[in-house]
């Protein structure tokens, strides 16, 4: 930040728009460092600005180097350039001012007051700005007036009333005609939002991808949808990036000899096995009636989001009856087939959950699909219906498979009650846990690539 | 060197290269700020010809370095031509008896020994590969180093210091400055993420596939058999397509391909029944063209 600070009292005020939005897109979590500003700085001198297109590329191309933040960055853009005006001469957007403190206050006026509001912004925590506009205002002002750099404004703002108001000018210097007052609030108010914009995108994310599953209201699944489609693209290729930095195994001999007879067999290059990448199977059991059809939404999406990252995922749903739904992924995108297995009647909804039912019919129709690669996943609350709990299938199906998980999106201190049997199957398991939100999916989903085999 | 972006645009047109005005700003800042720019976008919507195109508008060599797993710097950088090297210790060993000879101590045949010039790591044996090819040109050259997702993470290193700073240091020899510093040129296909490092050193570009507008100009450019009518009509299908849930969509390079199939069909409008015979042009997987078989009332219109 005290970089910008520099910069800024240096070069001429316009360049401040722009260490203004790179600040946005970093608090809107796009990851940025001082060479991507630098080449910002570099670049714009060689463009035209009025150009909107040419401007906004030349932003995105120095400032955005990872292309899942392409949204984000356009989503910025569009808000912090376009909302100050309807018009589209982007020049005109940071050059010239049409609200009401432009009538008011001379340019030098402007920028000096703007850079005693920044102070302002950030000498106060950020708790102190929830008070009202009116309130917080006032208080700016009271700190011009008393600051050694506020006193030459403070003089001609004062000064200023005498063009607008009809007093004569021996009334109380302290009073500010109301024209000013807004004035003032309306630029404060501005450079408040500017400031929290970025921000606010972020938190947005942070909101929704911590926020219980089973509280998301509709229009928030909606938007996490595209939240999980980007977040998933990281996370794959965060993953990939890990798995080929163990790749390189121990010398492979053979290949080393031969390659080598070259040169008489002295052994100028030397070759590497190359180590199996370790990508594990999988296979998805989702609840998917109706207490935890939500988390079972969110972990198919995921799990075929990454599906590149696993040998193998087969994807099964069921609630008193089990059915392989993996096929119907590998025929539409994630989206339909999640809505089609909703509509299938196979499940007999209403009847409630049968685990016991369920895991029987794995092991009869599907137990193929387990070997001693596979890694089972459960997602469900144990909640039987006080039916017969199929414990005999199960083990079948942990001891058939390397590692059995169970994600169960009840809180832990609730995992036993009422019809839910959680501890019944929890001696059997790899691990139960808890996942409330889709952090915690993903965080799991993590954790299988990081294992020792 | 282009002039202005509006030349950008011009200069790759007369290569046959239709560039947005995205493309064309990141390519004109790259040339004139120096630095190397990474490409990302799906297969096929022309970020190797990019490059290409590049390099013939400004006459500049193309040099290619094609990555894949296991590329190392002996094939990217520079290798020593070792079976040369083992020729010149043998010359040396018949040499050596001769040199010495009127020596007297081991001492004297040391410091008469260290007198002589050592060429075992010189550039006489040394092999240039692509990019200290570039780096050492006389003339100025476009390095295309294509796909970079596909080779592993620690080639990504070698290239960091070219990229940042037009040279290569060669421990036996010492840094190799650029001449001429080279345009470089990244493609990726997203298989897997670039290192922070590296994409603070590029520029970065995204291609999507095109606007229709955009597309159709491409098209009319390679493809002038095709009438204009014809080639709006598959323009037209083939954004419809690309919003139905493919596995692949069909790119740029396959608008072209089945452009010129039509137009050697005699195609003057584009029916539905010719469009599923020909499916196969745009459609690599059966399954989508099913998926487009099924849904051709509402993707053509006759």
């Amino acid at each position: 930040m005290l970089y910008d600070k520099a910069f800024i009292s240096e070069e001429d005020k316009a360049k401040g728009v722009f260490f203004e939005f790179a600040e946005v897109l970093k608090k809107a979590g796009v990851n940025l460092s001082i060479v991507e500003i630098m080449d910002m700085m570099q670049a714009l001198p060689l463009i035209s600005i009025a150009e909107k297109e040419i401007f906004k590329q030349t932003l995105a191309t120095t400032l955005v180097k990872d292309y899942t933040d392409i949204p984000i960055f356009n989503q910025c853009f569009e808000e912090f350039f376009q909302r100050k005006k309807g018009n589209d001469s982007l020049l005109e957007v940071y050059t010239s001012h049409t609200n009401a403190e432009d009538f008011i206050f001379s340019q030098e006026e402007k920028s000096l007051l703007e850079s005693l509001i920044d102070d302002f912004l950030d000498s106060h925590p950020q708790s102190f700005f929830k008070k009202s506009n009116e309130y917080l205002t006032k208080i700016l002002i009271d700190e011009i007036q008393s600051s050694e750099a506020g006193g030459a404004i403070g003089l001609s703002l004062f000064n200023r009333r005498s063009r607008y108001a009809s007093g004569s000018s021996d009334d109380s210097i302290q009073e500010l005609s109301p024209q000013v007052f807004e004035a003032i609030m309306g630029l404060l108010r501005r450079r408040m939002f500017e400031r929290n914009m970025g921000s606010a995108i972020k938190q947005r994310e942070d909101y929704l991808l911590n926020k219980y599953i089973y509280q998301l209201k509709p229009d928030e699944i909606k938007e996490m949808r595209e939240l999980i489609k980007r977040f998933g693209q990281k996370m794959k290729n965060r993953i990939s990036l890990r798995k080929k930095r163990v790749k390189r195994g121990s010398i492979d001999i053979k290949r080393t000899l031969r390659r080598n007879l070259q040169y008489g067999g002295v052994p100028f290059k030397i070759f590497h096995r190359d180590r199996k990448v370790d990508r594990p199977q999988l296979v998805v059991m989702c609840d998917i009636s109706s207490s935890v059809n939500q988390y079972s939404r969110f972990m198919l999406l995921l799990t075929y989001t990454l599906q590149s990252l696993f040998a193998k995922v087969r994807s099964f749903a069921f609630i008193s009856n089990l059915v392989e739904i993996t096929d119907l992924f590998r025929e539409m995108d994630p989206e339909r087939a999640l809505n089609s297995i909703f509509n299938d009647t196979n499940f007999t909804y209403g009847w409630g959950s049968n685990y016991g039912n369920s895991f029987n019919q794995f092991i009869q129709n599907y137990s193929d699909a387990l070997t001693s690669k596979t890694t089972v996943l459960i997602l469900g609350d144990a909640r039987n219906n006080n039916q017969d709990p199929g414990l005999d299938s199960f083990i079948k199906i942990k001891e058939r498979s390397r590692n059995i998980y169970w994600l169960n999106p009840d809180r832990k201190h609730l995992w036993d009650w009422s019809d839910s049997i959680a501890s019944l199957y929890i001696p059997h398991c790899t691990e139960m846990r808890e996942v409330k939100n889709f952090l915690d999916l993903s965080h799991f989903i993590d954790t299988l690539f990081i294992q020792k085999r | 060197m282009f002039s202005s972006i509006k030349d950008t645009i011009q200069g790759l047109e007369k290569q046959k290269y239709i560039c947005s005005k995205e493309i064309a700003t990141t390519i004109y800042l790259a040339l004139k700020m120096e630095k190397p720019v990474l490409v990302e976008g799906p297969a096929g919507v022309g970020k190797t010809d990019l490059g290409k195109c590049i390099a013939q508008a400004l006459g500049y060599e193309l040099i290619r370095l094609q990555c894949y797993e296991g590329l190392d710097e002996a094939k990217a950088l520079y290798e020593w031509e070792y079976a040369k090297q083992l020729l010149y210790t043998q010359i040396l060993k018949d040499k050596l008896s001769k040199i010495l000879e009127d020596q007297a101590t081991l001492k004297d045949a040391v410091n008469k020994l260290s007198t002589e010039e050592d060429v075992f790591f010189s550039e006489k044996f040394l092999v240039a590969r692509p990019i200290l090819k570039a780096i050492t040109n006389e003339t100025p050259s476009v390095l295309l180093i294509d796909e970079i997702d596909k080779s592993d993470s620690e080639f990504e290193a070698f290239l960091l210091e070219v990229l940042s700073d037009f040279q290569v240091t060669i421990p036996e020899i010492g840094t190799i400055t650029a001449n001429k510093k080279p345009f470089v040129l990244l493609t990726s296909n997203n298989a897997r993420e670039m290192s922070d490092a590296l994409k603070r050193r590029c520029l970065h570009l995204y291609i999507d596939y095109p606007t229709k507008e955009l597309e159709e100009q491409i098209v009319k450019l390679k493809v002038p058999e095709c009438g204009n009518y014809l080639i709006k009509e598959i323009i037209n299908t083939i954004h419809e397509i690309r919003k139905l849930p493919l596995k692949k969509d069909p790119s740029i390079s396959e608008t072209l391909d089945w452009a010129k199939a039509l137009a050697l069909l005699g195609c003057e409008v584009l029916n539905r029944d010719i469009a599923i015979d020909t499916l196969n042009f745009i459609l690599k997987y059966e399954k989508d063209i099913e998926l487009v078989k099924k849904n051709i009332y509402t993707i053509i219109v006759h």
